[in-house]
């Protein structure tokens, strides 16, 4: 019994193949249907940077992608800003430069600093503001009416009760003020009098100075859309080109659709080129995509609901988002599954907090 | 004298003409020539060697010039001789401490004191030969004697001979300075005049004239005319203290109303300037551009780039884009650059430091930027200590080099986004509360009101403000919901959307 045992576990080592072998010939025969049915799919891990929302990064597989176009669509209120905030805070306390397009000048700093970000590290290019509106004028013009004010006393038997000057004072300048009210013609010698020839004085042609035209005395209204989106996308290309900026945040977010959806495409390949080249991540905040197939990642932000857990304190919003499109997705296996496979989660929800809310 | 006295003679002739064609490079190859005086009495003063080919000299006037074509006439700037007086002084100075300037009307001459300098700069002919080809660099021709009487060198350094470095060897200083004509002694109108009389005409000559018969002649300038044609003439040697200045000026031709040509004369002097602290082992720190205008006045800009650079591309970037963007009023008739030099520390960056923006590139970007967004809207935000709306204000930004703060866990903030300007908004309440308002021509109701919240300040001034904050979580009636942030002007009682939670 015990050496037939034996002999059969030897002829087991013999006949039955290794694991290895099993699956090349597996493989061999798929190779039509499935090439490389059973090999592990080749890794390729693309730098990420964390948001430093946890909800958001279990999300994303570790954050927004480096070297490539992001693009966060949404309309107001919906995180698209604290979430980018959240990001550059990051980035900026790694010792990293980051720039702030602002299309519509809405960047609060103030927030950004509550956010954590060092505004040190941030340049903050405000787009579209003229002189007179980066600084407002506040000043406020205060003046008592008169009946407020204590009459002067009129003195009696004084010249002009008192409050004018000395009388002699009256007739200086008297001759000079006379003879500006005489007209050339009344002083004018008549025709039987002798005349003086008059010399008419020369007439001396001075060249005037006149301000030298250059391309910035010929800009367009800086304050209209079009035109803020324009000085935006030129700084964006100059940012771009100069390199060193770990993260570029063009912030279209307060920017209707129609007027971003008239940037043409070939700016966002230029874009997500020159990001390429210079392994910057590239934020788009938008409020609907416009970037198309140039971006990488497209988050859709949806409306989120204020928390209304205090009474008296605004203490957060709420907030939703959804992966719309992610360009290179990585698959687990190559093995097409028989059945339909399960969904993969594409949302989050988190919680933003204010700052004067506390510890909760 | 002493043993050990050794001074090198810088003479450069023609110094009008050179001074002037220092900046203008183009012009070198061309006969020009210097024009002085009142417009209709106009006289050459100073002119090139082609000039004096083609048959002119100097005391022609106007007219007589205008009979020659292809001669460039320029104007006599003292102001250019000044700044080329002193760039040579300056350079002379880098040589030795001691030196003295010697000052002619038409030409520039100097005296260096160079003795003990051996060990540093060589023997004396590779020195003069060195600082030929550094006053070369700056844009001026000169000639060099060396000699060991200091009167000695002035003499031979303004002969005429056709020779830019002449060493006369110690001891045989007479002998060197036979041939030489009497002119080069600055004689008297009268003492020129009897001299020619006598038929004296070299200082070979006049140094063989017995002194005691020459004294009783001419009294005791005879003793010294003398001593000075013999190479035995002491001196007191008066050093000045050469000033480090890096100006350069140039009073153009003609009024100047394009930016871009002006850029090619600033080219130019910044190249010169460039060199000049190249030499010190500088680099340029701060550059102002100082415009005189057509009608008297003057305009000034200042470019300082985050690090002291001496990359001439970068400059003339920086300072093309600066006077775009701020043009001048009025034509140019004369530029001037002044230079602030400082240190040419390079930072060293570590293998494993982030990723930063090169710094003369970013200079370049920052310049490019404001010339689009304007200066004021351009760097890095500094928060004002205040509780007002939009408490802060612009720097220019730099790449901090300080290390980063410690990241610490903090739970994410719901960021403020600002409307500038507010936009004033009709509410309508319900017990001192917003209840509803319209926005962008949305009607919104009031979901949750938190406030409200009273801040003001500035009492003191005529600045004063005062609000009152509301933070509202609002909704169409399609669902739609916003945080806003609401204030009313208490001065105005306006209420105003100033920003949107998000």
């Amino acid at each position: 019994m015990t050496a037939l045992t034996h002999k059969a576990n030897i002829r087991r080592t013999y006949l039955v193949p290794t694991a290895a072998t099993i699956r090349l010939q597996i493989e061999a025969k798929l190779a039509r249907k499935i090439p490389s049915a059973l090999t592990p799919v080749p890794r390729v891990i693309r730098p990420v940077v964390p948001t430093g929302v946890s909800e958001v990064d279990v999300l994303l597989a570790g954050g927004l992608p480096v070297g490539a176009i992001t693009e966060m669509a949404g309309v107001e209120s919906t995180g698209r800003t604290g979430i980018a905030l959240s990001f550059l805070r990051h980035l900026v306390h790694a010792g990293r430069a980051c720039a702030w397009v602002d299309v519509s000048d809405t960047l609060c700093p103030e927030s950004a600093a509550e956010a954590g970000v060092d505004l040190a590290r941030l340049l903050w290019v405000r787009c579209g503001v003229s002189k007179s509106q980066a600084k407002p004028s506040t000043e406020y013009k205060f003046s008592l009416p008169d009946r407020f004010f204590i009459p002067a006393s009129i003195k009696k038997g004084l010249h002009g009760g008192g409050c004018g000057g000395h009388p002699r004072n009256e007739v200086k300048g008297l001759p000079d003020a006379v003879s500006g009210l005489l007209r050339p013609e009344a002083i004018a010698p008549r025709c039987a009098e002798p005349q003086h020839k008059i010399r008419a004085e020369r007439e001396v042609f001075m060249p005037q100075p006149q301000a030298i035209a250059t391309r910035s005395n010929l800009r367009m209204n800086p304050t209209k859309p079009w035109a803020r989106i324009e000085q935006a996308l030129r700084v964006t290309d100059l940012l771009l080109q100069a390199g060193g900026f770990s993260a570029i945040v063009l912030d279209m977010a307060s920017i209707a659709p129609e007027y971003a959806s008239r940037v043409p495409l070939s700016t966002w390949f230029r874009y997500r080129t020159a990001a390429e080249r210079t392994q910057a991540v590239f934020l788009l905040l938008t409020q609907h995509s416009c970037a198309k197939s140039s971006s990488e990642l497209l988050l859709r932000f949806q409306p989120g609901e204020a928390r209304d857990n205090e009474t008296t304190l605004f203490t957060g919003i709420e907030h939703r988002l959804q992966v719309e499109r992610r360009r290179f997705a990585q698959e687990p296996t190559n093995v097409i599954p028989l059945r339909k496979p399960p969904h993969s989660v594409n949302a989050a929800r988190w919680r933003s907090q204010s700052t004067w809310a506390g510890e909760r | 004298m002493t043993k050990h006295e050794i001074y090198a003679c810088l003479y450069a002739k023609e110094f009008p003409a050179q001074a002037l064609l220092r900046l203008r490079p183009e012009l070198r190859s061309k006969p020009c020539v210097v024009m002085e005086g009142e417009p209709p009495l106009e006289e050459i003063c100073s002119l090139t060697r082609k000039a004096r080919s083609l048959g002119m000299s100097r005391g022609m006037t106007r007219v007589e010039v205008d009979t020659f074509s292809e001669v460039i006439v320029l104007q006599r700037s003292l102001k250019d001789e000044a700044t080329a007086r002193a760039v040579l002084l300056e350079c002379a100075g880098c040589y030795s401490p001691r030196v003295e300037n010697w000052d002619y009307e038409r030409s520039f001459l100097c005296a260096i004191d160079i003795a003990g300098t051996t060990g540093l700069f060589g023997p004396p002919a590779t020195l003069a030969r060195n600082l030929l080809t550094r006053v070369g660099t700056l844009g001026l021709t000169a000639c060099v004697a060396v000699s060991s009487n200091f009167h000695a060198a002035v003499a031979v350094a303004k002969g005429p001979l056709p020779i830019s470095v002449r060493i006369i060897p110690t001891g045989e200083e007479s002998k060197a300075l036979a041939a030489l004509p009497l002119t080069v002694l600055d004689l008297t109108e009268e003492q020129a005049q009897t001299f020619a009389l006598w038929g004296i005409n070299t200082l070979g000559m006049l140094a063989a004239l017995p002194e005691k018969e020459l004294i009783s002649r001419i009294g005791q300038a005879g003793k010294r005319l003398r001593q000075m044609a013999r190479g035995e003439m002491p001196h007191l040697f008066q050093p000045v203290e050469p000033v480090f200045t890096l100006v350069e000026r140039m009073e153009l031709d003609s009024p100047v109303e394009l930016l871009d040509a002006l850029m090619f004369v600033v080219n130019v002097m910044l190249e010169q300037i460039i060199l000049r602290a190249t030499a010190r082992v500088l680099a340029l720190a701060s550059v102002s551009v100082t415009l005189a205008l057509e009608g008297g006045t003057t305009y000034t800009r200042t470019v300082q780039p985050a690090l002291p650079t001496n990359d001439r591309q970068v400059w003339l970037k920086l300072l093309h884009l600066d006077l775009e963007s701020h043009p001048p009023q009025a034509a140019i008739l004369a530029v001037e650059l002044d230079a602030e030099s400082g240190s040419t520390s390079q930072i060293q960056l570590g293998l494993f430091s982030p990723q930063l923006p090169e710094s003369s590139r970013l200079d370049v970007t920052l310049a490019r930027i404001r010339a689009i967004v304007g200066d004021e809207n351009v760097g890095r935000a500094v928060l004002t200590d205040t509780h007002q709306l939009d408490g802060f204000r612009i720097e220019p930004f730099s790449i901090s080099s300080a290390d980063p703060s410690a990241l610490s866990s903090a739970p994410m903030r719901p960021a403020m986004r600002r409307l500038r300007p507010a936009e004033t908004v009709f509410v309508t309440l319900q017990s001192e509360r917003p209840k509803a308002f319209t926005f962008r021509e949305r009607r919104y109701s009031v979901e949750s009101a938190y406030g409200p919240w009273l801040t003001g300040g500035e009492w003191w001034t005529a600045t004063l403000w005062g609000s009152e904050q509301w933070d509202l979580a609002v909704r169409t009636h399609d669902g739609v919901m916003l945080c806003v942030c609401l204030i009313r002007d208490l001065l105005r009682n306006q209420w105003q959307i100033v920003g949107l939670y998000d």
